[in-house]
């Protein structure tokens, strides 16, 4: 339905929206049309919802959201009589990160309550608590939600233990699988053969830039970097310079120093997977064959002295050893401080729609830099060739039911149907576009035209969804396994470099190998023989 | 129960057959049978010995709550009216064996295991690999380290308050206005308070402290170096709980006999002779109780930390508490966060005990 006629017949009539959906439903035009006349309808809501509430007119709210789910519920109805979940109730778990994630989802889901009938609880949790709530519910048997938002790698835990509710056909067939992009297929989201993922993100770190410190006439006079050595040597020569947007210091790349949760791990990794990832070798943080950590080796080691470095020279904006990612995307680089990022793909959608945005105009992608050498651990020795390997950091958020459903029949088809329209095709595009936390994950999210209705220029939007599918398809992609108890590897390597970074180890290397030696325990307190085969299989080995 | 002799005491007598003690006996020790009997049993099905069993432990805690209620009613079956009296007490003894004896043991238990949540064996005891593990553990003895600096600290809290009792114990103007308001930290959350202050108004970028600093011609840095961000802390914390410690000051200060002050004065005692021969030495007692408890809240000291730094840079703020919560929440490691805390506790007592030990000796000794 178009936006313009919506308002104007909401306007007009007085009409609220339930009133409106029983009078579409009434007419029941949706089902009689043929199916040529519904991918045309298709195609039509796709370009309205995305002009809500329009690039550059600021953040999008509450009312937004609820604009965005009630048009895009279409494939709901389809599935689901109207009223048919009277009665039931859901508890959905999830993050409220940046005031996203569950904010968006209640707002798509008002509708749909609206229309089936259930009612939805929330449980809201910040990013760094959503671990341990998720693994103590595990542990001790205590799920109390029937919905999650997860990523990938918890997989291993939850899926592993038959906690989740597998996906009926008709979700499959309602949110379109075969439209994800190849990374997210099989056999991310399913176990033991069976599929229970609704993915609603794709996730890989990209590299982002200000366009403004870059070029013959720029501050720094040069191109942008392709190696992180070129990165650290951009940053150092910024150190007293003035940055052009803001008259504020001048500074290059921003790498978060503090920790959050075991997620800041994923930056040190970024600048490691360049060094570390051999293309001849899937593996890059354990040895598969013994669980032995590969994070002290030389690869590694020069991706810590590379931050070290950057600590020695006083490139940091100040208080840096205090910054966590959320500091360094959205209060220093989104805010104008710092040059250079590699973060999530949602700082892109961020750049040119969130009102905390500054940098929208002078913002450039390109996926995760490379290194002119890389370390083959195979052979114990350094290759001097160019290697660069995306990082697909947290392999993107799904929905997943759990095993709580089961047993009530009109619940699991509520809470499966909840499910199917956060992942609805059309609603993730408008997710991909607008900031959301989440990042384009279906081929049908890289149609650069739709972006270009909606108000990006086609520069801007070939530029940042070029970033994340490059990094998708990239062949030396560094996937994250999907082991148990990933997170307590990174949480405590994190207090580690922490330790490093304040200079309380002697050398990169007393670093890493600090890390290792508390790699080693995880391993042996979670099972070493169960963490090598789950670490084989989720290597496809 | 004999109807003779003195029944000053006694509200009823009554003859208690044998067959109706037998009976409260018979209650207790079949209960008590049947709950042993499943806790083994239950026992036996987790360890893989036995396959009959529950999945969960629930219908042992059922038995326990049913032998705790016969063991109460079988006081009165048993002793009749002096069963009666011991009712008054029994139920809350029992609760605090099932609330606070029992989880310790547990927490005890857990101590010496490798439990880690993410591992599908469950806990495991592993001897004293965890003790091992503590004593070479640098981040926990640098925590440690810390708590020793922060309860330093609490002595100068203890001279600010002081002094802003003092004031508010003076005649000054709008004095009921400023009790009000110094108090209003206190009424804070420690959550609020580093949010407001610690990541909002000390944000180096944005925050008006920082950006006052940097009108002046400074540049603002707050949790960047170690001894600085340790202060950060420690100021935030002061500023939460000074006036927790000054109220109750004050409250001492008002106690005090006013005819002894008065007396000094007329023996011609100066403001501060009379301060420091008079007033202090009986404040001794209160502050001696203020400084305690402020002690063993400091010893909680977490909330902060982790909102504000996570106990950065490199551990220069962590404390055993917000070391203890990344160890167990971040990385699920049960086992041996319990065993961190355990010792802690054990650590606790023990300084606490001695400080009051050495606080009533000092006391006590003659002037």
């Amino acid at each position: 339905m178009k936006v313009e006629l919506y308002n104007y017949i909401k306007a007009a009539q007085k009409m609220n929206r339930r009133q409106m959906l029983k009078g579409s439903a009434a007419l029941g035009a949706v089902a009689m049309m043929p199916k040529s006349a519904m991918a045309q309808d298709s195609e039509n809501i796709r370009a309205e919802i995305l002009k809500i509430p329009g690039v550059g007119a600021g953040s999008p709210t509450d009312g937004d959201w609820q604009k965005v789910g009630e048009m895009c519920l279409g494939a709901t109805k389809s599935n689901v009589a109207e009223g048919e979940f009277d009665g039931v109730e859901l508890t959905f778990m999830g993050l409220n990160n940046q005031n996203l994630h569950n904010f968006l989802f209640r707002g798509f889901l008002k509708p749909w309550e609206a229309y089936t009938g259930a009612k939805i609880n929330w449980i809201d949790l910040a990013q760094a608590d959503y671990n341990a709530r998720l693994q103590q519910s595990i542990a001790t048997g205590t799920v109390d939600f029937d919905i999650i938002e997860m990523g990938a790698p918890f997989e291993g835990d939850v899926l592993g233990k038959g906690l989740a509710s597998e996906m009926p056909d008709w979700v499959k067939e309602q949110i379109d699988m075969d439209d994800y992009v190849d990374y997210l297929k099989a056999p991310v989201g399913t176990w033991d053969g069976k599929t229970y993922r609704v993915s609603i993100d794709g996730d890989c770190h990209t590299f982002a830039y200000r366009k403004d410190y870059f070029g013959p006439d720029s501050i720094t006079g040069r191109e942008v970097p392709k190696t992180w050595k070129d990165v650290n040597d951009i940053t150092k020569e910024l150190i007293g310079k003035e940055d052009p947007l803001t008259g504020l210091p001048a500074h290059g790349y921003l790498d978060p120093l503090k920790g959050w949760g075991g997620f800041g791990f994923y930056f040190l990794e970024n600048r490691a997977a360049a060094y570390a990832k051999h293309p001849d070798n899937p593996a890059w943080l354990f040895d598969p064959e013994t669980m032995t950590p590969m994070v002290n080796n030389p690869a590694w080691v020069q991706a810590i002295q590379d931050v070290m470095d950057l600590i020695e020279a006083g490139a940091y904006p100040t208080d840096q050893i205090n910054a966590d990612p959320g500091t360094t995307a959205f209060q220093q680089f989104l805010a104008g401080t710092g040059s250079m990022l590699m973060w999530w793909g949602d700082v892109g959608s961020s750049a040119r729609t969130s009102d905390t945005s500054v940098v929208g105009d002078v913002v450039g992608f390109g996926i995760n830099p490379g290194a002119d050498k890389v370390y083959n651990a195979k052979a114990s020795a350094w290759e001097e060739t160019y290697n660069e390997a995306p990082n697909m950091a947290y392999i993107g958020w799904g929905i997943y039911v759990m095993a709580t459903v089961e047993g009530d029949e009109k619940k699991k088809k509520a809470a499966w149907s909840a499910a199917a329209h956060l992942g609805g095709k059309d609603l993730s595009l408008w997710a991909s576009a607008y900031p959301s936390g989440f990042q384009p994950y279906r081929n049908s999210h890289f149609r650069f035209e739709e972006w270009e209705e909606a108000g990006y220029d086609r520069d801007y939007v070939e530029d940042y969804l070029g970033s994340n599918a490059d990094s998708y398809n990239h062949k030396n992609a560094a996937i994250e396994p999907r082991i148990p108890g990933i997170f307590q590897y990174y949480s405590v390597a994190e207090d580690e470099l922490a330790k490093g970074y304040a200079g309380q180890y002697g050398s990169a290397q007393e670093t890493a190998d600090a890390i290792a030696a508390a790699w080693e325990k995880i391993t042996d307190q979670i099972g070493r023989d169960n963490q090598i085969a789950v670490y084989k299989a989720s290597l496809g080995l | 129960m004999t109807s003779d002799g003195d029944l000053l005491h006694t509200v009823t007598a009554e003859n208690i057959s044998d067959s109706r003690k037998r009976l409260g006996k018979l209650l207790v020790w079949g209960t008590a049978a049947l709950f042993l009997m499943l806790a083994l049993l239950q026992a036996l099905h987790e360890a893989g010995r036995v396959s009959a069993g529950f999945e969960t432990w629930r219908p042992v805690l059922y038995a326990y709550m049913l032998w705790a209620t016969s063991l109460c009613v079988a006081q009165v079956i048993v002793n009749g009216e002096k069963g009666k009296r011991t009712l008054f007490v029994l139920p809350a003894a029992l609760f605090v064996i099932s609330l606070v004896v029992f989880p310790l043991l547990f927490a005890l238990y857990i101590s010496f295991t490798d439990w880690n949540l993410a591992s599908p064996t469950g806990p495991q005891p592993n001897g004293w690999d965890n003790m091992a593990q503590m004593w070479n553990d640098g981040f926990y003895w640098n925590a440690l380290k810390n708590m020793v600096y922060y309860v330093l600290a609490v002595s100068v809290e203890y001279v600010i308050a002081f002094g802003l009792a003092l004031l508010l114990n003076a005649q000054i103007r709008a004095r009921k206005f400023f009790r009000v308001v110094f108090l209003l930290p206190l009424m804070l959350s420690p959550v609020a308070v580093s949010w407001m202050i610690g990541k909002s108004m000390l944000e180096v970028r944005f925050g008006p402290i920082s950006r006052i600093i940097r009108e002046l011609g400074g540049e603002p840095s707050f949790f960047s170096n170690p001894e600085i961000a340790r202060f950060m802390i420690m100021a935030m914390d002061a500023w939460t709980f000074i006036p927790f410690m000054m109220i109750m000051l004050l409250a001492g200060l008002q106690a005090l006999p006013k005819e002894v002050i008065e007396a000094s004065k007329v023996d011609g005692a100066t403001g501060w002779q009379s301060f420091k021969e008079v007033i202090f030495p009986l404040m001794l007692p209160v502050s001696v109780t203020a400084i305690v408890i402020r002690i063993i809240f400091k010893l909680k000291l977490a909330d902060i930390i982790i909102n504000v730094t996570s106990g950065g840079p490199g551990g220069a703020t962590d404390s055993v508490t917000s070391f203890i919560f990344r160890e167990y929440r971040d990385r699920s490691n049960v086992g041996y966060g319990t065993l961190l805390a355990i010792i802690y506790l054990v650590l606790i007592v023990i300084f606490v005990t001695a400080l009051l030990k050495l606080v009533s000796r000092w006391m006590e000794r003659p002037a």
